[in-house]
């Protein structure tokens, strides 16, 4: 234990330094006492540092109130426009429209944006600013069990002018996964904590001791003490959050994903398919019951709780790359997750996770007049922010992120969306298909290809994947549909809305979604901050078929429409990209 | 100066003469490190649950064979234990010795003779000052599963003192001073975790969830490995430790879980709090009780034509009989009222 006492460790920082030396160790620090400065150096260093960091990232953390001044928890703010992220059980008992209080003092009015109710987090923005102070981002996956973390929020709402409460502890594990409990609220992938959590903790942010934000509290396990703190506190990590800030800013009730196939945990300890969906990406890539996942998403997999982590932490409809070996070797494909809940109204939670009026146990009860007082009329400009739609939480944010994707295409193509004549354009075949050559030709209602003289005719209204050409399945709806979102018309399709963001595979950029529906078909549209036009599109057009998976290069002018001079086209079992390069378009 | 304290002091003193290389040497053992560097000796326990009771635990290995030192909590005494190792093999385990005045018991990985664990050396466990830093590890709340590591928590060593405390009708029965750490470790299924300093370093073995007896606060105490050394040793050593039953009331004469078990072939629920109804847990085969047609979850009502309130009422109700006596138990079965005959052995 001698050496321990200097170790500039936590607990150090408690007791004189002096208490836990033997009388043989003072002898040892008086005579080498450079070192007894430094040991001393270092522990009055971390504690300043300590200081100046909760000074720095204070101003970011958000307590979150009902706007009757009712309830409340924690939230953290993520950017300068107040894009705030707190937790789905503390923002859902407040309404559309809610109380933030600043460690400034300064009470801001908030609007609800973007739900996850099965992740448990909300996305609030804060008004009346564009230059508020922000959590730096950190990296979740490099916390590690022993690491110290800091949590800061309002718990028991103790500080009324919004200065937040630091707890301080350490990870006690990494990676835990925690059941959705009598509810769907699912913690995957999270950060347990030793830090002391309570009631009004809640949506509050986790910090590293650098100060990057790092996770959000928002769960504990409670027993016999009733709801405060039991030494096991779980934080939602911040790498999850960062995978649906984009959804939740386009005001979705975000949803998760599941795979179409199930998993368990060998007695080998291998982790292998247990069921597939006949109807799946997986199994048309040649997934099967009792093969063994090696790994899903670029993680390897101890566990199926592993794989139940690792599915957790990514949004309805991602696209995710699965490892697996069966007899024949290992195989690689891509999946895409299907909704899990597929909410079309926020959730109600449980009685018992429902944000209390939390008060300080020190202070008498409130009068009971102050409850229930009527939330104070909303400004008009305040109003306008919020739209109820069925299946969004506030579709007001999507109405401003369709239009911010929608608007630059529009002006792009602006005079190039003649929306009756026909386009006509030749194509040609690269790499092992250098041989073939086609003509295409895309009309409002119909769309035809004629390839090295053997003929496709697609009809736009209902569409058969027996009569897309099989070396390019899909190509001829996608055309139709890239047409119509070309003629930049609004009432083109019968439903369209932004849909956050995602890695794209295989191009392995973060681009925006937008989807649009008409009948049975939905495209994804992706989008990348380079160009107004999309880089790539997938398609839905038939359960039990493979979508039609484009991807658009090189856009021009071309003749009399704006239309890519590379299309590429992912199919088959190996998910082959062939590329086909475009002529001049001809408008008739 | 104990002899054990001279290198660490020598290095010391060696490296004091160059702060950086001092400043090195301790980087090197950074929690993190530390933490992984422990995590392979903690098993995950799994066992039956009673009511509010719950049906696991945390143990720490102590030898290479696979020996395993936790508390001797219900989890223990209902038998059916299995452990996983850091390494989510899952093995059965026995109890080959336990004491009541420790509170501990020695387990036993069934692994094949050539398996070698990883261990805590107890004669490498050390006594900390008041006011040192230490971590806890425990599966609470089983967070963790199969090759999770478990959970850590971090405190200080807050006192040194005796403990007057009670789970129930049980009372804690070490005499000696345990440490009390303002960590909280009072927690389901954190009974028999591991405390070390923070260097890994063996200090104590975290104990159940009970109440201090004057402030009914539920008490986060480890009992410190210095203590139980010489306990685990001699059960080790193949001495044998008297193993009082845990539960055994005062005074009153009574049939014990173990005669109920070795004469009747019987296993009470166990006596975890107070009146514990008498429920039957479990019947072995081929057993008097088992002949006699008792079966598992038989509730016992009526011995003869007394009443029996609890399990330590029927324990003691049964003391009364000679052996060769009749005896008619009453049991209520699935809402029926069923009779048993049986001849005391």
């Amino acid at each position: 234990m001698a050496n321990q006492t200097s170790l500039p460790g936590f607990g150090s920082l408690r007791i004189p330094i002096t208490h836990a030396l033997s009388a043989c160790l003072v002898c040892a620090f008086a005579l080498f006492s450079s070192t007894r400065v430094l040991a001393q150096q270092s522990l009055v260093d971390r504690q300043t540092a300590r200081i100046e960091t909760i000074k720095r990232i204070s101003p970011s953390v958000v307590c979150v109130m009902a706007s009757s001044g009712e309830g409340g928890g924690s939230g953290v703010l993520i950017s300068a426009d107040g894009y705030a992220i707190s937790n789905y059980h503390v923002t859902s008992g407040s309404g559309s429209f809610m109380k933030c209080g600043l460690n400034n003092g300064k009470l801001y009015d908030g609007v609800i944006v973007g739900i996850d109710p099965t992740g448990d987090v909300a996305l609030v923005q804060l008004q009346g600013r564009t230059d508020f102070d922000f959590a730096e981002q950190g990296d979740s996956d490099q916390v590690r069990a022993g690491d110290e973390v800091m949590a800061l929020g309002n718990p028991f709402l103790l500080a009324s002018d919004f200065t937040p409460t630091v707890t301080y502890g350490i990870a006690s594990g990494v990676r835990r996964y925690q059941y959705p409990a009598n509810t769907f609220l699912e913690y995957t992938d999270c950060i347990q904590i030793d830090a002391s959590i309570n009631p009004g903790n809640s949506g509050g942010p986790l910090f590293d001791i650098g100060g990057r934000w790092i996770g959000i509290n928002g769960r504990a396990s409670f027993e016999k003490r009733g709801r405060v703190n039991s030494g096991a506190a779980y934080a939602i990590s911040v790498n999850q959050v960062k995978l649906f800030i984009d959804h939740l800013k386009c005001g979705l009730i975000v949803d998760h994903g599941v795979a179409d196939f199930t998993v368990e945990t060998s007695s080998d300890g291998d982790v292998v398919v247990s069921q597939v969906s006949e109807l799946s990406d997986a199994w048309r890539r040649g997934l099967r019951p009792r093969a063994k996942v090696l790994s899903f998403a670029g993680r390897s997999l101890r566990s199926a709780n592993d794989f139940q982590n690792i599915l957790g932490i990514f949004p309805e409809g991602t696209r995710l790359p699965l490892v697996w070996r069966d007899k024949d070797g290992n195989h690689e494909a891509t999946i895409r997750l299907r909704p899990l809940h597929a909410f079309q109204k926020a959730p109600e939670l449980p009685e018992e996770r429902k944000p209390k009026q939390e008060k300080n146990p020190d202070e008498p009860d409130e009068d009971s007049e102050t409850k229930g007082a009527t939330p104070e009329q909303l400004p008009a400009e305040l109003k306008s922010l919020f739209i109820a739609r069925d299946g969004f939480c506030n579709f007001h944010f999507n109405e401003v992120r369709q239009k911010e994707i929608l608007q630059p295409l529009k002006d792009r193509v602006a005079g190039k969306a003649e929306s009756t004549a026909a386009w006509q354009v030749g194509l040609a075949g690269s790499g092992t298909d250098s041989g073939l050559t086609g003509e295409l030709a895309i009309g409002p209602g119909v769309a035809g290809l004629k390839l090295n003289g053997t003929p496709y005719l697609q009809n736009a209204s209902d569409p058969k994947p027996e009569e897309e050409p099989p070396q390019f399945p899909g190509l001829l709806t996608a055309m139709l549909q890239l047409r119509k979102l070309l003629s930049g018309d609004a009432a083109a399709f019968t439903d369209q809305l932004a849909m956050g963001s995602t890695l794209h595979l295989p191009l392995r950029q973060t681009v925006q979604v937008l989807v649009t529906r008409e009948g049975l078909r939905t495209c994804r549209w992706y989008f990348s901050d380079a160009s107004p036009l999309p880089v790539g599109m997938d398609l839905e057009y038939s359960q039990g078929i493979d979508e039609a998976r484009l991807l658009f290069e090189d856009w021009q002018d071309r003749g009399g429409a704006v239309f890519p001079g590379r299309i590429g086209v992912i199919s088959g079992a190996n998910e082959e990209l062939k590329w086909l390069t475009t002529g001049e378009v001809t408008v008739k | 100066m104990q002899p054990k304290t001279v290198i660490p002091l020598l290095a010391f003193l060696m490296f004091s003469f160059n702060g950086a290389a001092t400043q090195a040497n301790l980087d090197a053992q950074s929690p993190t490190e530390v933490l992984a560097m422990r995590q392979p000796v903690l098993v995950k326990l799994f066992g039956a649950g009673i009511g509010n009771l719950d049906s696991y635990g945390t143990g720490v290995i102590v030898s290479k064979d696979g020996h395993v030192l936790t508390v001797w909590n219900h989890l223990v005494s209902t038998g059916f234990l299995t452990a996983v190792t850091a390494d989510g093999q899952k093995f059965s385990v026995e109890a080959i010795g336990t004491s009541s005045e420790h509170d501990l018991a020695v387990l036993k990985l069934k692994a094949r003779p050539e398996d070698v664990f990883p261990f805590i050396d107890l004669s490498k466990s050390i006594d900390l000052e008041v006011g040192a830093s230490v971590y806890g590890f425990s599966n609470m709340f089983r967070v963790a599963s199969g090759s999770e590591p478990v959970s850590v928590v971090h405190g200080v060593i807050a006192a040194r003192v005796p403990l007057d405390a009670t789970q129930g009708r049980w009372k804690f029965p070490v005499k000696s001073p345990v440490w009390l750490i303002d960590a909280i470790t009072n927690n389901s299924g954190a009974a028999g975790g591991l405390l070390t300093d923070v260097q890994g370093t063996p200090v104590g073995l975290i104990g159940r969830e009970i109440r201090h007896d004057s402030s009914r606060t539920w008490v986060n105490y480890a009992v410190p490995l210095t203590t139980l050394r010489p306990i685990v040793d001699s059960i080790l050593s193949g001495k044998k430790v008297e193993s009082k039953s845990p539960d055994a009331a005062a005074d009153i004469p009574m049939i014990s879980d173990r005669q109920l078990t070795s004469r009747f072939g019987l296993t009470m629920l166990p006596n975890v709090v107070d009146r514990t109804p008498a429920f039957v847990d479990s019947v072995a085969s081929n057993s008097l009780a088992e002949k006699s047609g008792l079966k598992r979850s038989d509730l016992i009502l009526l011995v003869n034509d007394d009443v029996i309130t609890s399990v330590t009422d029927f324990q003691q109700r049964l003391a009364t009989f000679r052996a060769g006596q009749r005896v008619t138990l009453t049991v209520n079965r699935n809402e029926e009222l069923v009779a048993i005959e049986l001849r005391v052995p």
